[in-house]
């Protein structure tokens, strides 16, 4: 609009202040970005992860409870399922010291492919998954952060098993929030049975793909009448819930979480409406000339709330980019995925988050000079001049 | 030096930019204090006392005992390795412990994970910061169990004298327990036997506690445990593996830091902006009393101490809001439960404690001092003659 | 031009209620430079207001330019004033940000010409009043005349049938404040236009068609001047 320049050069009018508030309004809508970082980490692991013909089945009495392993097969001959698959926790360390930094299970290598369609899983990768005994398949997240590639080979040691395993890397889930590592089953079963320990003869958990999201919740029942009053009950749960329970443990640090960014905004409204408040008082006879000119009271009104908000969105977007930067320090730090943080921790600033964050600025903004710009609008033209004057 | 009426006169004279300011300080104090207390709250359970003398035995590699796995024989020899202390009754202060992760239903519908461990009456004489102070410890084979103080109400039937359901059985609780505030609290013990049949565990232990008798050298047999080809252990100081436990909290240390330096340097220069302004429209005023004779560093420590009092105005409020919003979100949610390395629901009672306001006082201050020291400063240097000139 | 009949003007400042103006009529024509004159708080600020479609009065009838102002909303007034009146203060004329171009370029920015149009009339009228090479000065680097010259310049850029102004020459010095008050009785003289000044300077004398003096709100008299002003 024409009017732009007039409310740049007001902003250029003291750059000292300008400066200070928008650095302020940055840092805040840059901590507000990485706060949101934490929540979001959960919503797209929720999101991304989870699929809506998914099903995952436990033992009811927790997921640290195994299941025979015969359930397996029982599974799979049910009306509706397209594939199953068991994954057992072998628990194995890579550095020692670091103890067990990601995930990692026994898994049967030709369902792969079927009930993880949605992984995008490369087919020659999964071929090779399933020639290789000792092949391992890893997750974006985990090859970043350990530096490893398709290609590598790697040896974890066990905790909860008696044997340490090797492995070459064959596979990798191409999604950087994914942690797993997948090995076949069979490798782990020989093994123990060449140190004399047995074979492994239960699995952790099952997941299920069902061919129609209808079919899901007539899937669950059947499995868990199925086994009732067996040795070992289950229960089955779609993979949305299933996560989301794994991390309901953590709603109440997101609150906490959520307060405190909450306070921020807050603080930035404060600062903005200070600083607008200032600038405003300041200008009080001019806007009076203004108005004497012809200047309309809206367009007065206007002109100010629009200083304003593009003072707190020129903040606000260097705060949302600096937020990137921040991360990436952040990242440097925080090594393993089971701190205590889970997905709250990957910090991982998405446009969303930008967006939003830029989106906040403006809001308050506005917000911020609406008080300021009103009075100003307002105040009667003579009476200005008689007070000034 | 000026006097302090000054200062103070000033600030109130423009109360909205002067409340403003304070509100903004408050708000900073607030959300640093809260997460600080949160910080706290949490790293007090990862800090237990732990005995200098306990000896924490896993498998080698495992770094949490609900990871590892103990064999029977192992246990058997280690119990009479020289230098385990002896109970009273001559018997070896070694407590074998099975850690599992069963599912406890919240009376919300709510599922968390919560780590049992499987004791023998042993564990009492070992684990001595925990103490039983209702009920009495549970009787093995009888399926009892104890209550840490954070389980208690939490989970349907976790009451004393009630009946809880996990793994495949009911379970009687017969006791509640405390344990310095420590993880500890966060835990049910059962009978290492009955718990190990109920989860159909091939071995029995996840892991051993220890106690080393006086005068025996502790690190000799720590290394007399690894060293042994039997079986792949690893004995470590409990008050090491504890230690070892809370740097699994340090990314909240930086995000707590990272808060508080980002919101404060923010609200460092929202306090600097009111100031200049302030600076500016008393010009002719600070010309006058240069003209008066009042030194440079007058003007500057007056303008500082409006600063200070602003940064401290914040602080009062900004610390009474905290403490009362810590008490209402404690309450609220009945404690703030983490997940730790053992996949287990660890629940945090938040308090905003002495050392949180602390915290928020020199966060406080330090805004205060940095963010009137460019405005004082200029006040100080204004000349009088140029003050007085019209602007 | 200006008509006013039996105006008057009561505010109120906390708790007093101050009588401004009492029962003023008045007629100032077209073309005619016309000065208010009078002590401090004799209510010629506030006429001034009244005329120019600042203020409204409590009772009474305002008629300028053909227009009756009574019945005018705020943003009716407003539009009023962008049309047939400009202004010149005795300070906060000019905004600091913009140069003099700027300046006297704020009142176009009201109309719907474009942006090349509008350069080239506040062009020309900064040529009127002598600063054309100025344009892209700020207020700061300017002295107190050249100030008001730039405002005088935009007093006329819309082209205004009427330009007021309040204590133009207050704070100028003598040879500044006589520029002034020639360039104001120019714009009578060349361009016809209709200059109602208030001051208190007795220079002003001078140079204006007519005086109407003002005591405690009340015309006391009105007084044509020569035709031809001594010099």
């Amino acid at each position: 609009m024409k009017f732009l320049p007039l409310v740049w050069r007001n902003l250029a009018r003291n750059p000292l202040r300008t400066a200070l508030t928008a650095g302020a309004i940055g840092l805040a809508i840059a901590l507000v970005c990485l706060l949101l970082t934490m929540p979001n980490g959960l919503d797209v692991l929720l999101e991304r992860a989870a699929s809506n013909t998914r099903i995952v089945v436990h033992n009811e009495a927790g997921l640290v409870y195994p299941l025979p392993y015969a359930y397996l097969q029982k599974i799979r001959s049910l009306p509706g399922v397209v594939g199953a698959a068991s994954w057992s926790w072998y628990g194995g360390v890579f550095e020692i010291e670091k103890g067990v930094t990601f995930p990692n299970f026994a898994v049967e290598p030709e369902p792969i492919g079927t009930v993880w369609a949605d992984w995008g899983i490369d087919a020659k990768q999964l071929e090779d998954f399933r020639r290789y005994r000792d092949g391992a398949i890893v997750g974006g997240a985990t090859l970043k952060r350990q530096g490893w590639k398709v290609g590598d080979r790697i040896t974890l040691k066990g905790t909860l098993y008696p044997v340490d395993l090797q492995f070459r890397i064959v596979a990798e889930i191409p999604n950087d929030r994914a942690p797993f590592l997948l090995f076949q089953r069979e490798y782990l079963d020989q093994a123990l049975r060449a140190a004399g320990r047995g074979g492994l003869d239960t699995l952790g958990i099952v997941y299920v793909r069902v061919d129609d999201p209808a079919r899901v919740a007539p899937v669950m029942a059947q499995i868990d009448t199925m086994f009732k009053n067996s040795e070992a009950q289950t229960a089955s749960e779609t993979e949305k819930s299933y996560f989301s329970s794994f991390f309901s443990m953590l709603s109440g640090f997101v609150t906490i979480i959520l307060i405190v960014t909450g306070l921020v905004a807050l603080c930035i409204v404060f600062i903005a409406a200070n600083t607008a408040s200032m600038s405003v008082r300041e200008r009080l006879g001019e806007i009076a000339v203004l108005k004497a000119l012809g200047f309309k009271r809206r367009l007065i009104f206007t002109t100010l709330v629009a200083e304003a908000v593009i003072l707190s969105g020129l903040g606000g977007a260097l705060g949302a980019l600096a937020s990137l930067g921040l991360t990436q320090l952040l990242h440097a730090r925080a090594s393993s995925w089971n701190s205590s943080l889970g997905p709250l921790g990957s910090f991982i600033v998405t446009e969303t988050i930008l967006v939003q964050g830029l989106f906040l600025a403006l809001f308050v903004g506005m917000i911020s000079g609406v008080v300021p710009a009103l009075g100003a609008a307002r105040r009667s033209v003579a009476e200005t001049l008689r007070e000034v004057f | 030096m000026l006097p302090l009426r000054y200062a103070l006169g000033n600030l109130l004279a423009r109360r909205a930019r002067t409340a403003l300011t304070v509100s903004v300080i408050a708000l900073v104090v607030v959300a640093s204090t809260l997460f600080s207390g949160l910080v706290s709250s949490l790293k007090r359970t990862f800090v237990t006392s732990g005995n200098p003398r306990n000896l924490i035995v896993m498998r080698k590699g495992a770094t949490n005992d609900g990871s590892s796995a103990v064999p029977l024989e192992a246990f058997q020899a280690l119990r009479f390795f020289e230098g385990v202390a002896r109970g009273p009754n001559g018997q070896p202060l070694a407590s074998p412990e099975l850690v599992v992760q069963p599912f406890f239903h919240t009376p919300g519908g709510g599922r968390e994970n919560v780590l049992v461990r499987g004791v023998e009456p042993v564990a009492l004489a070992v684990h001595d910061e925990v103490k039983i102070t209702q009920g009495r410890m549970l009787a093995p084979s009888s399926g009892e169990v104890i209550l840490g103080r954070g389980v208690e109400g939490r989970y349907v039937g976790a009451q004393l004298g009630q009946t809880i359901r996990f793994g495949h059985g009911t379970w009687k609780v017969v006791g509640i327990f405390e344990a310095d505030r420590s993880s500890l609290e966060s835990e049910v013990w059962a009978d290492v036997r009955e718990l190990g049949d109920d989860a159909k565990r091939s071995v029995p232990y996840s892991g051993v506690r220890m106690r080393v008798a006086d005068g025996a050298d502790l690190d000799a047999l720590a290394h007399r445990i690894g060293d042994d080809s039997r079986w792949a252990l690893e004995a470590s100081r409990e008050t090491d593996y504890y230690a070892k436990q809370a740097e699994s909290a340090n990314v909240f240390y930086v995000i707590a830091i990272g808060l508080a330096v980002l919101s404060g340097i923010g609200a460092a220069f929202g306090a600097t902006n009111t100031l200049y302004a302030a600076v500016q429209s008393r010009r002719a005023e600070i010309g006058t009393l240069r003209a008066l004779g009042f030194s440079r560093l007058a003007i500057l420590v007056s303008f500082l101490v409006e600063s200070l009092t602003i940064a401290l105005a914040g602080f009062a409020v900004g610390s009474l809001v905290a403490a009362l919003l810590g008490r209402l979100v404690s309450w609220w949610l009945g404690g703030i439960a983490f997940g730790s390395q053992t996949f287990t629901t660890n629940v945090v009672q938040l308090r905003v404690g002495a050392v949180d306001l602390a915290y928020g006082l020199c966060l406080s201050l330090a805004i205060g001092l940095l963010g009137g020291l460019a405005p004082a400063s200029r006040a100080a240097r204004m000349r009088p003659v140029e003050a007085l000139r019209k602007a | 031009m200006i008509e006013l009949q039996d105006v008057s003007r009561v505010y109120h400042r906390g708790a007093d209620e101050i009588h401004a103006l009492e029962h003023v009529s008045l007629q100032i024509g077209r073309g005619r430079f016309a000065a208010l004159m009078g002590p401090s708080g004799s209510g010629k600020s506030t006429l001034l207001n009244i005329l120019a479609g600042l203020d409204r009065p409590t009772s009474g009838s305002v008629r300028v330019a053909g227009v009756s102002l009574n019945e005018l909303s705020e943003d009716e007034l407003a539009a009023f004033r962008a049309r047939h009146v400009g202004f010149v203060f005795q300070f906060f004329n000019l905004i600091p940000v913009l140069d003099a171009c700027q300046n006297v370029e704020l009142p176009l920015l009201l109309t719907h010409l474009r942006k090349a149009e509008r350069r080239e009339r506040a062009q020309t009228a900064l040529r009127v009043v002598g600063l054309a090479e100025r344009g892209a000065h700020r207020p700061g680097e300017l002295s107190g005349g050249e100030q008001q010259r730039v405002a005088i310049a935009r007093a006329i850029v819309t082209d205004p049938e009427i330009v007021v102004a309040d204590e133009p020459t207050g704070d100028l010095d003598a040879r500044n404040a006589v520029e002034i008050l020639g360039l104001l009785r120019d714009l009578c003289r060349e361009f016809q236009k209709t200059v109602v000044m208030v001051t208190h300077d007795p220079r002003g004398e001078k140079f204006v068609d007519e005086i109407h003096q003002l005591d405690k709100g009340v015309l006391r008299h009105s007084a044509a001047q020569r035709e031809a002003a001594a010099r």
